[in-house]
């Protein structure tokens, strides 16, 4: 309960509010609730997505726009030109999702530049829309017969609406669908590994983020009464950037936060600069961007995380894993049964040869051992056969059905988990989260469900599997610790749980023993010596030869990109090839 | 349209990219060097075109007061640390470049008569008094900052931004300027008037493009600010402070961006807030070469230059639509072609 | 903590002087932001409104809206709900004066506008029965173009215009009357203010081969089209609005603008305006008072829009001043009666004459046809 005490604080505030601010303090807020709104958008979308986007102040203009137009023209219902409004914002952020999100790096923050501008161009252009001049005499919002005159009663709608946005995304990310979207800043490649459809799960967040915009306008337009294009513009899409910044772009909170503090700034400063420097310049840009960089130089992550150090209530690290039911696990094939066969693989990079006609074979209830000096192909072996890379030509069976030219997730999905030889992991979530990502196919529940909080029957039985397999590996104790903060060794470990929340018949470790101390090493074979009785399949990348000789069946040797040697592990260490691949290289 | 107006309108958009071109590749050096996404870029622009055109009404340009207070700033700032660290030593050149030379520049502007003196001169002031001003911000706004995400950078970019418009509106007041041209020769090409103060941007363009090629490929300098481009860390360990290539690489371009807006000034009206939007157009044209390469990053320009130029003539009220959606084909293009496989960290 | 209490020093200092405040003003304008050039001498014209009207101290309070509606707006609303000023003035486009009279006819306050939209005070319905502005409408100075363009046997014109609300606006009256009128619109461009190069408007202009060329901007940003004009050889008779009027725009056009006919207010060219003009005495006063403050050749007639609303103002409020106390409803409501009430009241721009219906009150005498002669606006007669 202690908690929750600054939240009920914080609403019991807001909700008197009303009673005891003044006019133009109602008024602030107003402006505040309605930037926010927007700016959670881009928390979500930015700071938490990593996708960044100058572009909002568009769909904002979309909601104004279409209510405006529709109320004034046709007289149609602010509520029904609310929906009119979500849904023409949805398909234009869909297709431009479709355009833009595709783009890679630096080409998707200019991708929605240019699209923001264009809209903006457009509003001002179309003239049933106002163009420049804009559209006047919007009619009042009306609420159960009652009409929104005054700012005190748009005051509770406009915070209702943020307070609702918040909770739900706060829901959304605490959620199976949650992690894949926090995921995507870890890269791609992680995530689209563990099964997550990082193309949906961006165009996920791109549609959150400019619905919310378009609530935003809606309420915009009926709290102003008129649009014209300018509060649409580029300019504007870059403040609300700067407001997520500001308060804290990961953070949601940080929305408000962001858009309140440099709402009020602005006008403090509005208020306090004539008094100092006189009536004749305009300083307040110049002293509100100075300001700024000293804010941004002093507290780079935001103002939030300072806030949240000051409330006296530590944040919750801990918490109550419920019992649950456990998820249902794949049969396992039999021991002996031919799990994975590469056959004639070659890898090409350009003109670079880094895999050449590899062969290679896997059986249930076998550790298969994938050795080599450096370069000589192995991880890209690796990303080869788990679809993270795929082959230039050749062939990679997986239970007997091609895999070659499927998706990572697709591999993922038939039973295929695996670890990365740099390790990839998101350092700031906690290490139970971490490894409930890989069990990300074995829930089914959506976004609205998540955002509800409608799945956590389901959520409680995938972070059950999680804590599960992260005791299985000796992990246990720390459940809750910032997977970052975790030493290499153990991060490695982490990754074979989470490999592991796959639900795997084929487990890829690439240098699992890295990093590990000696006991620690013993504890992971043995856990590998387990899965393998149990009939996993295990093919392990490692330079730790002592570590893969007495574990392996059976041995593969790469050099070059080309196998040199196959066999028992004793007739392999025996193999002069082998012997002159690791000692003769030496000049 | 006819060949004539084709040819009048390449020659435009050809001029206009050639401005875009500089400062596509400062913000694409100053980006690869030091992760910013460089919004003031424009702001130098202006800068260095309201300041050669205060000369020549013969007032003194707000731009002077702004180097001589940066200045200071940087020279206390600076002093403080280097007491601290009790490097002396270095106190010397602190003074010299933050307070001395500004000092000097000062002295000969309020010496000299700066409306009476021949065009070459008042723009060797100018770009006295607005370069410096590159690596003073740089100090001031971006080096405490430096290690930050490219997120947080382009916000401080964004406040450097709002904080100089708004001093550029205060230096120069709200209308604009124009200046004399460098050459009032006309020529005729073909059937085409061609403009000496063209061929000027054009051939200005040209040499410096050629100039930073040289500098990059030859000079020492150049080669350290291409090792910290490709390897921060790297560069680093060679003994190249990342400092040094932050501040080197925000002096060239505020030395390209005050010089484009000299080049211009003849051309076009230019206004306190011109720059944004024509460094837009050179950031387009930089993502176009991906913020890495210098060649197709001018090509980008040359486009963005020409796409500008014939859509104004079809549907001028929808120019800015037709080039922003135009470009998105070209990014998705460039997206694709550049297809990279996730870094390892 | 230092400058919490500097900050509610000087609260409680601004405080105190309103408690003493007799008449309180509001005034937004746009004094930064792409409407600076118009914002900017509304602002310095404020410094030079009365101090007392009728007896009475009045207190101004400036705010700058960045040229952005929800800034207006909530400017506005912070001067109603805060300041509880008698009347607010500005602001100085049209867009942001539209989005303003919501808000200032919820609070029952006064407002005179200074940008030149017809729409910001027609037609006079419940809310706009609190607006009035002191620009002539664009729909004046058009038939005044036209008429010139009649006069002088032009047939057929092409239209270049700012790509905002300046341009449209003006876009739609021209294009109205010049139709009614018989010339013929071969025509219709848009360029933005920052524009570097306008080379492709131009061109296709010169294609449609017009006997006059109309530049529909303000300030130095109109002289862009005329000089890429004259720079390709266009020949032809060039107009330009009364926004280009201050000297600036001469400073920046140079030799390329001679001969250039625009519309404009009497204060343009007040010097050069028969004494027998009742306009002559009340624009040069605004003149003289500017230019004492900012130097020679700095007025302009953006400025004197501004110095319009306070001439407006120190008209009505003595009569308002006898029915009620400032700072009261009763109070606002008695100005905008009274500011209804204005007949053949004297500004820089010409005579104002108000009624029901009317919220603009000016008249042919608001306007003349200017010639620029040798770096000079010349009054034609």
């Amino acid at each position: 309960m202690r908690q929750r005490l600054p939240l009920l604080v914080f609403l019991a505030l807001l909700v008197l509010g009303p009673a005891i601010l003044p006019e133009f303090y109602i008024t602030l807020l107003n402006y505040i609730g309605l930037y926010a709104i927007v700016t959670l958008g881009l928390v979500l979308l930015t700071g938490v997505g990593g996708l960044m986007s100058f572009g909002q102040a568009a769909f904002v203009g979309l909601g104004a726009y279409t209510t405006a137009y529709l109320s004034t023209a046709h007289a149609v219902s602010p509520w029904l030109a609310l929906l009119v409004g979500l849904a023409i914002t949805a398909v234009v952020a869909l297709f431009l999702g479709f355009l833009t999100l595709r783009l890679s790096g630096h080409y998707l923050p200019l991708g929605t530049i240019a699209w923001g501008i264009s809209l903006y161009f457009l509003f001002g252009n179309l003239d049933f829309l106002g163009g420049h001049t804009g559209l006047t005499s919007i009619p009042v919002l009306g609420l159960f017969g009652y009409e929104l005159n005054t700012g005190r009663e748009f005051y509770y709608l406009i915070w209702a609406v943020l307070l609702a946005a918040v909770l739900a995304t706060q829901s959304l990310l605490d959620s199976r669908e949650g992690r894949a979207i926090r995921a995507l800043k870890g890269g791609s490649l992680m995530a689209e590994s563990m099964g997550v459809n990082t193309a949906r799960s961006k165009t996920v967040i791109f549609l959150i983020a400019a619905l919310f915009a378009c609530v935003s306008g809606w309420l915009y337009a009926h709290l102003q009464r008129f649009v014209n294009p300018t509060p649409f513009g580029l300019h504007i899409g870059i403040e609300y950037l700067f407001m997520a910044v500001v308060g804290g772009v990961v953070h949601v909170w940080g929305a408000i936060v962001g858009a309140g503090v440099i709402t009020v700034l602005k006008q403090w400063l509005q208020d306090l600069l004539p008094r100092l420097l006189g009536q004749s310049g305009n300083f307040e840009a110049i002293v509100f961007g100075i300001l700024m960089i000293f804010v941004l130089q002093r507290m780079r992550d935001g103002i939030w995380p300072l806030l949240l150090r000051l409330v006296p209530v530590k944040a919750a690290r801990r918490r109550e894993i419920a019992q649950a039911e456990p998820l249902p696990q794949r049969q396992l094939p039999a021991i002996g049964t031919l799990l994975l066969e590469v056959k004639g693989a070659s890898k090409h990079f350009g003109g670079l040869i880094a895999n050449n006609n590899m062969d290679l074979t896997v059986k249930a209830g076998e550790v298969m051992a994938l050795i080599g000096p450096n370069g000589a192909g192995k991880s890209t072996m690796f990303n080869c056969i788990s679809g993270v890379d795929p082959v230039t030509s050749g062939e990679v069976r997986f239970l007997g059905e091609r895999v070659d030219h499927l998706r990572s997730r697709e591999i993922a999905r038939r039973g295929m988990g695996r670890t990365f030889q740099h390790v990839r992991l998101l350092p700031t979530m906690s290490v139970l989260e971490n490894v409930a990502l890989g069990a990300h196919l074995r829930g089914s529940k959506g976004v609205l469900a998540a955002s509800l909080h409608l799945e956590r029957a389901e959520e409680a039985r995938l972070l059950a599997e999680a804590r599960r397999q992260l005791e299985r590996v000796g992990l246990g104790d720390c459940l809750f610790d910032e997977a970052g903060s975790l030493p290499l060794g153990q991060q490695r470990v982490l990754e074979i749980a989470r490999a592991l929340c796959v639900d795997p018949c084929l487990l890829l470790l690439d240098e699992p023993a890295a990093g590990l101390r000696y006991m620690e090493k013993q504890a992971l074979a043995d856990l590998l010596r387990k899965l393998r009785g149990e009939g996993m399949g295990i093919l392990l990348v490692e330079h730790d030869m002592d570590f893969v000789m007495g574990l392996a069946d059976r041995v593969v040797v790469m050099e070059f990109g080309e196998k040199i040697s196959e066999g028992l592990p004793e007739e392999v260490q025996r193999d002069p090839v082998v012997l002159e691949a690791y000692l003769g290289g030496v000049e | 349209m006819n060949l004539q107006i084709a040819l009048l309108l390449g020659q435009d958009g050809i001029v206009n990219g050639a401005i875009y071109a500089l400062l596509a590749l400062a913000l694409v050096l100053v980006f690869a060097v030091t992760r910013v996404i460089y919004i003031p870029q424009g702001e130098f622009v202006s800068y260095g075109a309201l300041t050669l055109a205060a000369f020549q009404t013969g007032r003194t340009p707000g731009t002077l007061w702004f180097l001589l207070a940066a200045g200071a700033v940087v020279a206390a700032i600076d002093i403080v640390i280097a007491v601290r660290a009790g490097a002396l030593g270095r106190i010397g050149r602190i003074v010299l470049w933050n307070l001395a030379l500004p000092a000097i520049v000062a002295g000969l502007v309020f010496w000299l008569e700066s409306d009476k003196l021949p065009l070459a001169i008042q723009v060797v002031l100018t770009l006295a008094i607005v370069v410096p001003l590159g690596p003073m911000v740089y100090r001031l706004a971006f080096q405490p900052v430096a290690e930050a995400s490219v997120l947080v950078l382009l916000i401080v970019s964004v406040a450097v931004h709002t904080a100089m418009v708004g001093l550029g509106l205060l230096f120069f007041g709200a209308e604009g300027s124009r200046t004399p041209p460098f050459s009032e020769a006309q020529f005729q090409l073909g059937g085409l008037v061609v403009n000496g103060q063209t061929l000027w941007v054009l051939g200005a363009s040209a040499v410096l493009i050629v100039a930073l090629y040289v500098f990059f490929e030859r000079t020492l300098y150049g080669k350290a600010l291409r090792a910290t481009a490709i390897n921060r860390v790297g560069a680093r360990l060679m003994g190249i402070s990342s400092t040094m290539a932050g501040k080197l690489s925000f002096t060239l371009a505020a030395g390209i961006g005050a010089f484009s807006g000299i080049l211009i000034a003849p051309i076009t009206t230019i206004y306190y807030d011109t720059g944004f939007l024509i460094g837009l157009k050179g950031f387009v044209a930089g993502i176009i070469g991906g913020l890495a390469s210098y060649p197709l990053a001018a090509a980008g320009a040359i486009l963005v230059g020409l796409l500008e130029s014939f859509s104004s003539f079809w549907a001028s009220a929808f120019k800015e639509v037709i080039v922003f959606t135009l470009i998105i084909p070209v990014l998705l293009w460039r997206s694709l072609t550049s297809h990279h496989v996730e870094e390892e960290e | 903590m230092r400058t919490k209490t500097l900050f509610a020093a000087l609260l409680s200092a601004g405080a105190v002087s309103l408690a003493h405040a007799d008449i309180t003003v509001g005034v937004t304008v746009s004094a930064t932001g792409p409407a600076a050039s118009l914002g900017i001498p509304e602002k310095n014209t404020v410094a030079l409104m009365p101090a007392t009207i009728g007896g009475e101290k009045v207190n101004y309070i400036v705010l700058d809206d960045g040229s952005d509606t929800t800034t207006a707006v909530k400017n506005v609303r912070k001067l109603t709900s805060e300041d509880k000023v008698d009347i607010i003035l500005g602001s100085s486009t049209t867009p942001v004066s539209l989005a303003m009279i919501d808000p200032v006819a919820e609070a029952q306050t006064p407002m005179i506008s200074m940008a030149a939209g017809a729409a910001i005070v027609e037609p006079v319905d419940a809310k706009k029965h609190w607006v009035f502005k002191t620009p002539q409408n664009d729909l004046q100075m058009a038939t005044a173009i036209v008429e010139h363009m009649n006069n002088h046997g032009i047939k057929s014109v092409a239209f270049i215009g700012f790509a905002d609300a300046y341009g449209e606006g003006w876009w739609q009256q021209f294009s109205k009357v010049a139709e009614a009128r018989k010339i013929k619109v071969v025509a219709n461009e848009r360029y933005a203010r920052t524009d570097t190069s306008v080379t492709g408007q131009v061109l296709k202009m010169m294609s449609a081969n017009p006997d006059a060329v109309l530049v529909a901007g303000a300030g130095t940003p109109s002289a862009l089209p005329q000089k890429a004009l004259k720079e390709k050889g266009y020949k032809g008779v060039m107009y330009q609005t009364h926004g280009v009027a201050n000297n600036d725009f001469l400073r920046v056009c140079g030799k390329d603008c001679e001969g250039t006919y625009l519309p404009a207010g009497p204060v343009l060219v007040a010097a050069q305006l028969p004494d027998s003009n009742p306009v002559k005495k009340s624009a040069l006063e605004y003149i003289n008072k500017y230019e004492k403050a900012h130097g020679p050749g700095s007025v302009s007639t953006f400025g004197a829009h501004g110095w319009d609303s306070g001439v407006l103002l120190a008209h009505a409020a003595p009569v308002a001043l006898k029915k009620a106390k400032p700072g009261t409803k009763e109070f606002r409501a008695a100005l905008r009666d009274a500011l209804e009430g204005l007949k053949e009241v004297y500004g820089a721009h010409g005579v104002f004459s108000m009624s029901p219906t009317d919220h603009l009150g000016l008249d042919q005498r608001a306007r003349v046809m200017v010639k620029i002669e040798n770096g000079k606006w010349v009054l034609q007669k």
